[in-house]
């Protein structure tokens, strides 16, 4: 009987799509954007960030995705410039995707890389460094991703005929819990 | 003999969550001839194929992660033809998608129409930018030229120069104006931050602008008879520094953070 069972088990194992080694899910993160004008300095924050992460054969993939319209900056005009520049309307997503070792999600410094979908583009960002803690089952990774405007292709906004600065750093700091 | 005018087959390639794949390869192959036309996909996800040939055509999409896709579709003899594929993700890919997020496909498709909305809004909203800055010299001129004007030492000449700004002024800033009025509405967008400041000033210098030339004329009337200014057209140098005021704390209350 046991051997009947353990037969028929692994005849079906093959068939089932690979299951995932472990998951994790994002309880917290609040991306901010910051751009640069010589009469301004802005921030744009969201807090509708959602994430997970799924590990098989000790590699997990991270996908975390935040809608491109709930960055507040405080300013209903500016957000909705930003909406219109980044072609948010269109491209309502920002999506980031990284692939890392299991194994480096212990506490201590990691480098990812990271595959982001922005206003219609895809950018790659190679060793962005992210300071990583670890509590029970949580993490918490921080970091800026060295962004710019023209890693995706967006026409500098400008006020009063000035452009802002091509840099937008974004800082990240997040929160994940393993199932 | 006149080659047939060609197809453009064109359209978008997604995931199950309806998000763009982008880099996916494309190869069309033509039944009949066997004649195979590759491409891939933007950035964004679409991607459009010309020069076809009216028949039956036999469409694969490939891309890293996901089951290759194949489909049939008969193209006639029409300029145009959209067809949009959605992949699925091959059996044991761990990667998590946007549907695994909990984005509703609603959530995650844009919208061409809403971008335009925004785009027609942003370049309306630029000329309102480059105009109020334009009319403020006209207006710092107008009430410059505002001494010779009036009070002792005007004259005709000055009183005409003051009028002929003070008119340029009034009709650059209704210009200025209708393009803010005119731009498209966002709808469901509560006005926050600095731009509300902005917009409540426009109730003070809006109405200045319409008032001032109003009592300018009549003090310019005035004068050109000899008689000195009275009556309701004495409120017109005050009406003006209030509105011009107004005007310059409006540009000041979207350019300087405070």
């Amino acid at each position: 009987m046991t051997a009947t069972l353990l037969t028929v088990l692994l005849l079906v194992a093959p068939l089932r799509p690979a299951a995932a080694d472990g998951q994790w899910v994002l309880d917290q993160s609040t991306p901010t954007y910051h751009i640069s004008h010589p009469l301004h300095q802005s921030e744009g924050i969201s807090h509708e960030a959602r994430g997970k992460g799924v590990c098989h054969a000790g590699q997990c993939d991270f996908l975390i995705a935040v809608p491109v319209k709930s960055f507040d900056s405080g300013d209903t005009n500016r957000d909705l410039h930003m909406l219109q520049v980044t072609r948010g309307a269109e491209f309502p997503m920002v999506t980031v995707r990284t692939r890392l070792p299991e194994a480096v999600l212990g506490s201590g410094t990691i480098h990812a890389v990271l595959e982001i979908q922005f206003a219609g583009q895809t950018a790659q960002y190679k060793e962005v460094v992210f300071q990583l803690t670890a509590h029970g089952n949580q993490i918490r990774l921080t970091g800026t991703v060295p962004a710019t405007l023209s890693d995706f292709k967006i026409d500098p906004p400008s006020l009063l005929a000035i452009p802002v600065k091509n840099e937008m750093p974004v800082r990240v700091d997040m929160t994940w819990h393993s199932l | 003999m006149p080659q047939p005018a060609g197809i453009t087959l064109s359209g978008a390639i997604t995931d199950a969550s309806r998000a763009a794949v982008p880099n996916a390869k494309i190869s069309v192959k033509n039944v009949a001839t066997g004649q195979v036309t590759e491409t891939q996909t933007s950035p964004a996800g679409t991607y459009s194929i010309a020069n076809l040939t009216p028949g039956e055509y036999e469409i694969s999409v490939a891309a890293d992660g996901f089951d290759t896709k194949v489909a049939k579709v008969r193209l006639a003899e029409a300029g145009q033809q959209a067809l949009d594929l959605a992949l699925t993700a091959a059996a044991g890919t761990a990667a998590p998608s946007l549907a695994d997020l909990g984005f509703t496909p609603a959530q995650a498709q844009g919208s061409a129409q809403e971008q335009a909305r925004l785009d027609k809004r942003s370049h309306m909203l630029k000329i309102h930018q480059r105009l109020g800055l334009i009319t403020a010299a006209p207006l710092v001129a107008t009430l410059i030229t505002s001494s010779g004007a009036g009070g002792r030492n005007s004259s005709a000449s000055g009183r005409e120069l003051h009028a002929a700004l003070g008119a340029t002024t009034a009709g650059l800033y209704l210009t200025t104006a209708s393009f803010a009025i005119f731009a498209p509405k966002v709808p469901s967008v509560k006005t926050r931050g600095p731009i509300r400041l902005h917009k409540a000033l426009a109730w003070i210098h809006g109405p200045g602008m319409i008032i001032t030339p109003i009592l300018g004329g009549l003090a310019f009337e005035q004068r050109s008879n000899g008689q000195k200014v009275h009556g309701i057209a004495q409120a017109h140098a005050a009406a003006a520094w209030v509105t011009a005021t107004a005007y310059g704390l409006a540009i000041l209350s979207v350019s300087i953070k405070f």
